[in-house]
């Protein structure tokens, strides 16, 4: 049974509301108590996630369900350009962000890597159809 | 009265109102005092307590936060200030800008050695319990340092251990404050044992003025940490106040946005501490009066051992028993009944949103009918 089904959508260059969605899904998992250690590696990737697709990609959606048996699982997708170089966009440091993301404070070339870093499960399937980034967490006491 | 300005006003959701009366759920309150200064029939008050108390006690030390003196802007004035505080009944008056001044320094020496933690001071009680309630994820990066006024009161108590039965006042600038000292949280040996709201006293010490003078310096450093535009700022340092700006602060740490900050002061209030709610002057004039009193002879910052002023809890630690599968469990609960609420958060049946009153029937102590939409559509449907 799915305790969270949540669909939410994100708009391209939409950087006044950057974060608008990580805020939510965070303050959802507040409710439910998980610990405070886990709730943070999911904040920080699913924040990471969502700029990528407001200043990468052009917007799309994400869904965040949970489990009863504590499988938290983030799909992000995207309808396009994709990413021409995977394991480039994987390393630390390496971005394509533009100038007007990085005069904002984003593009700092570490989205990728830190999401995988933090993610117990992560999985990135890209073409120039889209891409579709899916992290799972498993949530315990 | 039924406003329910204080259930709109209160941002953790603590407040709910059930028969006419308000009460406040402890587990949620921060002690932000935002339901007191919404509150418009002076229904909702918060009691310090009374010169009365200084009777119990052999020996009395009344302790004077650096936000008091800022009501003053010479040295002379703040000289009479501390004999008319001595007036009211104390045996001595302490000044704890000294004190105030370490524990700043203090805590950026521990965000040096932890660099990359972003740190968060611990001398504002609602900013820590802030975090326990709406930001779990933080507690560990707050700083194990004891609020001034208690690292004061313990070496009070040591030096005064042969003076018979001490009792030791502190001056509170905040509803905070006061109420730390008379329903202590986390930090279970308290040694203050009298909070005094500063409004309270205020005529006495008013008529008290002039009288003489009790010979006081203060230290600069301390003075200045009760501002936030006043505190002495490197690069990799952050320095907020206003209740909402905090809030947002603390999101972005969350999410990992501040690494670049090694220590993260924040302030609830604007102005910082000249801006608490029990002070009676305003927080821009006070703020002038420090920058007068900076300039008179100064008393170096208190050099007092680590250990002195370790507080090794300063939070609760309420731990949640329930495993995450009852945590789950309940919140399917919680969101079935919330699936049959309005969503309007209209606050009808006491509670500030919803999803509370929700969580109230799932545990069972409230009906689907003490919503007031719910009924009215109920009843609505059975006259048709």
């Amino acid at each position: 049974m799915q305790v969270i089904n949540q669909q939410f959508i994100v708009e391209r260059d939409d950087y006044a509301n950057a974060g608008k969605v990580s805020s939510q899904v965070k303050q959802t998992l507040n409710q439910i108590g998980i610990p405070g250690e886990l709730l943070r590696r999911v904040a920080v990737a699913c924040y990471e996630a969502e700029i990528n697709m407001i200043i990468h990609a052009w917007g799309g959606t994400i869904q965040c369900t949970l489990e009863d048996n504590g499988e938290l699982t983030l799909t992000f997708k995207d309808p396009g350009p994709g990413i021409p170089n995977i394991d480039k966009a994987l390393t630390p440091g390496w971005s394509t962000a533009s100038e007007k993301a990085r005069q904002l404070g984003f593009g700092a070339g570490m989205g990728l890597f830190n999401i995988k870093r933090v993610s117990d499960h992560f999985d990135i399937q890209t073409s120039p159809q889209g891409t579709t980034l899916t992290i799972g967490f498993l949530v315990t006491s | 009265m039924k406003c329910m300005k204080c259930l709109r006003a209160c941002p953790t959701n603590a407040v709910f109102i059930q028969k006419d009366r308000v009460h406040i759920n402890h587990s949620k309150c921060i002690n932000c005092g935002k339901c007191l200064d919404a509150c418009l029939n002076q229904g909702l008050q918060s009691k310090g307590s009374t010169l009365v108390d200084i009777s119990n006690y052999d020996y009395t030390v009344c302790i004077v936060p650096s936000s008091m003196i800022s009501d003053y802007k010479t040295h002379e004035q703040v000289e009479e200030l501390f004999y008319a505080i001595k007036l009211l009944g104390f045996d001595e008056v302490i000044d704890i800008s000294d004190i105030e001044g370490q524990v700043t320094k203090e805590a950026i020496l521990l965000s040096d050695i932890e660099r990359g933690k972003s740190l968060i001071s611990s001398f504002c009680p609602v900013i820590n319990k802030l975090i326990e309630v709406k930001f779990p994820m933080l507690l560990s990066s707050i700083t194990a340092i004891d609020y001034p006024s208690e690292i004061a009161a313990r070496q009070i108590r040591k030096r005064c251990s042969d003076k018979g039965k001490v009792g030791i006042f502190n001056c509170c600038e905040c509803i905070a404050k006061l109420n730390l000292a008379k329903y202590p949280y986390g930090n279970h040996q308290f040694e203050v044992d009298h909070a005094l709201a500063i409004v309270d006293i205020f005529p006495i010490i008013k008529a008290n003025m002039g009288k003489g003078k009790l010979p006081v310096t203060l230290c600069k450093e301390g003075l200045q940490s009760c501002n936030p535009a006043m505190m002495m700022l490197a690069e990799n340092h952050l320095v907020a106040d206003g209740f909402d700006k905090v809030c947002n602060i603390l999101e972005h740490a969350e999410f990992g946005l501040l690494n670049e900050f090694d220590l993260l002061t924040l302030f609830p209030c604007f102005n910082g501490c000249l801006g608490g709610n029990l002070l009676w002057g305003n927080s821009y004039l006070t703020k002038n009066n420090i920058h007068q009193l900076c300039k008179a002879k100064e008393k170096p910052i208190s050099d007092l051992p680590f250990e002195e002023i370790y507080g090794e809890s300063t939070i609760d630690n309420v731990n949640d028993m329930r495993s995450i599968q009852e945590k789950l469990v309940f919140f399917s609960k919680v969101n079935q009944q919330l699936e049959k609420l309005p969503g309007f958060d209209c606050g009808a049946c006491g509670f500030a949103s919803c999803r509370i009153m929700a969580e109230e029937i799932a545990t069972g102590k409230k009906t689907l009918e003490d919503c007031r939409i719910h009924r009215n559509e109920v009843i609505q449907d059975e006259s048709k």
